[in-house]
């Protein structure tokens, strides 16, 4: 369809923009002294307005001979299609005109060649105006939707890469615990059996879990114990771990994979660094409707290595923001030595489950 | 005859370094002389026991193992294990210098042990270009003070100053540590972005810039937020112009 037709705001803009062209033309009438203003205007403006509708096939003709143009397209939008506009345009104009005789004239206005020729030079560059701004209106619409399309593979470019995200394993973390078992198998043959069967059974969890958009919280907390006992072992004594959940909070949903990393990131830039180690504590609630969920960790001075660059933080605020818009917040601080993250989701529970 | 040989093992994990004990157990002829779990304690005790050999994790806290050696000056006996990597695994293959890559074999442990064997207390080249390459871009500043490190997040800095064989480190918090480094060295690690040599002797930290002013004829200065002035050079000048 028409793009004018297709916008309601457009329409009445258009139309009022040939209503001046009739204007403007009466007025060319009344300068060269061939009718007085109130007829010039009777003139003018209805077949303007008429001639208006004709001059929007020109949005066809820019379609068909889509720019860049060869030489015959050329042609047809700026000569070819004008010219036969134009001789409409006269015949509309004397059949107008043409109709003053039932008030016993000669016609409206007074109409010797001179004016049919100042006509059809008229009718012409109206209607060549009108190709060109059909093609601008063409070559702007095709630039939003390219940007539209780009947006949109944005979007898709991201999904996938948060997709991996979730489904990636830590080489860092899979390796050193292989190195742990390793050293157990001899220390405390029995350690290594429930180590290594920790670790299949956080890998197992991880990849069921990341199928799927939204998990309850009780599993997402399953995971992080899971990986606590593992990192237990790794590092002994120094690692302390508090996980209250109250009962209300467990059936609400969750991305999968959002809880983890941050007791993860407790570790490797907070606890890992500290010589008497320390505790990380999750404590999630549900107030209001809504699921707040806070980890925090002792944090080493500012001048230790690696106090993370916020990264994987970012990522899990854009993942919220992909899933949940603005109705999920995740902010982070580092007050009095401790790192605190808290994350407020709108509290959705399974339909199962809110029964 | 043959002396024990003395080696230190450095993890912050202690299942791996009893692992590395345990690996050690069949070769009687080396003595254990101390473990470490953490970059600095590997500083310390590096200098402090002079090990024939160091077993060294390379993710650890406070100081990585590159860290330690580029501190301690240490350039042999060295045996890097490490778990995964990637930059650090990709400097080691380019320069040669063998590493351990968790979980090791007691054979591939033997292997690299015989292998350093051979070159103890030889200067290892490669050593010396892992090192000078394997921080292109400093986030911080490592300061050797006697017995303590300090270590200085680049974005502390307020200016550095150099000072004859040394560098003086002067932090936001006015507080001013010597390294021991040439100011150009330390300015090739330094994002330019950030860090404007200004002077011969002078490299400032822009976010610590508060004014450049007018001085003499045709001279300027930069006033720090601390209130310290630096003297700006004609080309100093125009490297804070093309910046601003």
């Amino acid at each position: 369809m028409h793009p004018l037709f297709s916008d309601a705001r457009k329409l009445p803009i258009y139309l009022a923009a040939w209503l001046l062209a009739g204007a403007c033309m009466a007025l060319l009438l009344v300068l060269t002294g061939l009718a007085g203003w109130s007829r010039a205007l009777l003139f003018a403006l209805p077949v303007a307005l008429v001639y208006g509708f004709v001059a929007m096939s020109a949005y066809y003709v820019c379609r068909a001979f889509p720019y860049p143009r060869r030489w015959p397209a050329v042609f047809a939008a700026f000569v070819g299609a004008p010219l036969f506009s134009a001789f409409t345009w006269i015949a509309m104009c004397q059949a107008w005109n043409e109709t003053g005789r039932a008030f016993g004239d000669a016609g409206i206005i007074a109409m010797p060649p001179s004016a049919t020729t100042m006509l059809f030079a008229a009718g012409f560059c109206l209607y060549l105006l009108s190709v060109l701004a059909h093609d601008v209106l063409i070559a702007f619409d095709s630039v939003q939707a390219a940007a539209q399309r780009e947006a949109e593979s944005r979007v898709l470019a991201r999904d996938a890469e948060l997709q991996l995200l979730r489904t990636q394993i830590n080489p860092h973390f899979l390796f050193n615990s292989l190195n742990s078992i390793s050293a157990l198998t001899s220390i405390d043959p029995k350690a290594a059996r429930e180590m290594t069967i920790a670790l299949a059974q956080f890998f197992r969890r991880t990849l069921s879990l990341s199928e799927a958009e939204k998990i309850p919280l009780s599993e997402e907390a399953g995971l992080c114990e899971n990986f606590l006992a593992i990192e237990k072992n790794r590092f002994g004594r120094k690692l302390g771990s508090a996980v209250r959940i109250d009962d209300e909070a467990r059936s609400c949903l969750l991305p999968p994979m959002t809880l983890q990393p941050l007791v993860e990131n407790a570790i490797k830039h907070g606890i890992r660094h500290l010589d008497d180690g320390g505790a990380v504590t999750v404590e999630a609630i549900v107030r209001d409707g809504w699921l707040h969920i806070a980890v925090e960790n002792p944090a080493p001075p500012a001048a230790s290595p690696s106090p993370g660059n916020g990264l994987g933080l970012r990522n899990i605020r854009e993942r919220l923001a992909v899933l949940y818009g603005d109705r999920a917040r995740i902010s982070w601080k580092l007050a009095d030595q401790r790192f605190l993250v808290e994350i407020a989701l709108p509290a959705e529970r399974e339909e199962s489950s809110s029964r | 005859m043959t002396r024990a040989l003395k080696a230190l093992i450095v993890d912050d994990e202690e299942l791996a370094r009893r692992l590395v004990r345990e690996y050690l157990q069949t070769h009687p002829d080396i003595e254990i002389a101390g473990e470490c779990e953490n970059g600095l304690e590997a500083a310390r005790d590096i200098g402090a026991l002079a090990p024939d050999l160091v077993f060294l994790d390379i993710q650890m806290p406070k100081l990585t193992g590159l860290e330690v050696l580029e501190l301690t000056g240490r350039r042999s006996g060295v045996i890097f294990t490490t778990a995964y990597d990637e930059f650090a695994l990709k400097a080691f293959d380019l320069h040669a210098v063998d590493y351990l890559l968790k979980p090791f074999s007691q054979e591939r442990f033997d292997e690299a042990l015989a292998r350093a064997r051979k070159l103890i207390g030889q200067v290892q080249p490669a050593l010396d270009s892992l090192i000078a390459g394997a921080a292109e871009r400093i986030d911080r500043i490592l300061i050797r003070d006697r017995e303590q490190v300090h270590v200085v997040p680049v974005e502390r800095i307020d200016y550095l100053e150099a000072q004859d064989d040394y560098v003086a480190v002067n932090t936001t918090e006015g507080k001013t540590y010597l390294k021991r480094q040439r100011l150009s060295e330390l300015e090739e690690k330094l994002d330019p972005r950030t860090f404007v040599r200004l002077h011969r002797s002078y490299i400032v930290n822009i976010a610590q810039l508060q004014a450049i002013e007018q001085q003499g004829k045709d001279g300027h200065a930069a006033r720090l937020r601390s209130g310290k002035r630096i003297p700006i050079s004609r080309t100093g000048y125009e490297r804070i112009k093309a910046i601003m």
